[in-house]
């Protein structure tokens, strides 16, 4: 049930980051619903759940992009990576904590997008415009990554309070 | 001791995930796997072409209080017949100072106009590094990679690649975008590149001769990337560079890519 629901959850994600979310664009960047989506599962529900989700909701984000299917997907495996030693060595995180670990999954998923993008021969910004855009993705993902942390967590309790199998 | 395991076991799963994602986005680049790669991508078009239906729906929901609805409707008619004269009026006067010199040469049928396929966009580049976009219309319909795509207001960009059923656009607003084009009233000819809020010309200088604000740029046809003749933009500032031997250019682009709904792919022109 609960991977079902996150199954869901993703691809409803994806589709709505390449239909709606560049309607939402400041600065020329537009928030990363699937970034915001596995950076939130990562803290829920621990390393292991946001590598596998990461995995997903970045191929599913490759299929609504050009070029080769898996650079966005190997693009969001280092922040949850990242995120990983940050939970674990902190007692009590707060909203700021996930706020900062969505800001800095967001550079990190950019610089490796480009540096991918380039590695498989696909066109990459030029450096000043590339790190513009990183940062100001940035600052959109972590003023949003608060909602989206406690949309995946009463989306949790809601599964857990389902019909539970006989 | 069971924290260091578990994080070991993360270890251990986030190096496989990287190295098999790197092996399938070096796999699936190859021209070999293009078809499996298209077929895969569109895929996902009718559930994106749905959202986007959604997402008008909803917009029209939304602006039923109050007359904003007709009010966006009669602007958006209003708009694209403005866009649309504009367009007519540049693209004949440019024609009409080529006839001049180059009528005997000129092939009516290449003039007056090409076969086109109407798509429909039904979503965007999920990241903001790539200015794309992906249409519902793919090589069932005739769509191939490399051809021109505009709106009738202007040149919109080139198709990246296509699928059965849908194609993926690249537009002039993507930084790598690069375009040959002249000037409506000085001739002068530059190139176009894209960027994240406006376009970039590089403008050749001549003796005697510079650019001036509200010229329109139209593709030269010059390396044989995009025919010639279609609006691009108007030039909305210059500056001259004495030391240099080129001129820079803001271009206002006629495109709007957040608004545009509906692209014309050219099906009978490729890039030589």
């Amino acid at each position: 049930m609960r991977r079902v629901a996150g199954a869901a959850l993703l691809v409803a994600a994806a589709l709505a980051q390449s239909t709606w979310a560049p309607r939402f664009e400041v600065g020329g960047a537009f928030p990363n619903l699937v970034l915001l989506g596995v950076v939130g599962v990562t803290w829920t529900l621990g390393t292991r759940s946001g590598l596998v989700w990461a995995c997903v909701g970045g191929l599913l984000l490759d299929l609504t992009a050009s070029g080769p299917i898996g650079p966005h997907a190997l693009a969001l495996l280092p922040g949850v990576y990242l995120i990983s030693f940050w939970i674990r060595n902190l007692e009590h995180p707060n909203a700021l904590h996930v706020a900062v670990s969505a800001a800095v999954t967001t550079v990190l998923y950019s610089a490796l997008l480009v540096l991918t993008d380039n590695l498989v021969g696909m066109p990459v910004p030029p450096l000043g415009v590339g790190a513009q855009l990183a940062f100001a993705a940035a600052v959109y993902n972590a003023l949003l990554m608060p909602i989206g942390i406690e949309l995946v967590r009463r989306l949790q309790s809601l599964v857990r309070s389902g019909p539970q199998p006989a | 001791m069971h924290g260091g395991r578990a994080q070991s076991r993360s270890t251990g799963l986030f190096l496989f995930l990287c190295a098999a994602m790197l092996l399938l986005a070096m796999v699936s680049q190859q021209s070999w796997a293009a078809g499996a790669r298209g077929a895969a991508k569109s895929a996902l078009a009718p559930a994106e072409g749905a959202m986007t239906s959604l997402g008008a729906q909803v917009d029209r929901v939304t602006s039923v209080f109050g007359d904003v609805s007709s009010l966006r409707a009669d602007n958006q008619r209003l708009r694209a017949a403005d866009e649309q004269l504009r367009r007519q009026i540049v693209e004949l006067n440019a024609a009409a100072k080529e006839n001049a010199s180059l009528k005997q040469a000129l092939n009516f049928q290449k003039a007056s106009g090409h076969r086109m396929v109407a798509a429909q966009v039904i979503g965007r580049g999920p990241d903001s590094f790539s200015r794309t976009m992906q249409i519902d219309r793919g090589t069932g319909d005739g769509v191939q990679p490399g051809m021109v795509v505009a709106t009738g207001a202007g040149l919109l960009g080139r198709v990246r690649e296509a699928g059965p059923h849908a194609a993926i656009v690249q537009t002039l607003g993507d930084p790598q975008s690069r375009v040959n084009v002249y000037l409506s009233k000085s001739n002068l000819q530059g190139t176009v590149s894209g960027g994240t809020t406006s376009l970039g010309m590089e403008v050749q200088h001549t003796l005697g001769v510079s650019a001036s604000n509200g010229e329109w740029a139209l593709t030269s046809g010059v390396g044989g990337g995009y025919p010639r003749g279609f609006v691009v933009g108007e030039v909305a500032s210059v500056t001259h560079r004495d030391a240099s031997t080129s001129d820079e250019a803001q271009l206002a682009w006629v495109n709007d890519p957040q608004s545009i709904t509906f692209v014309l792919v050219i099906t009978d022109f490729l890039p030589s």
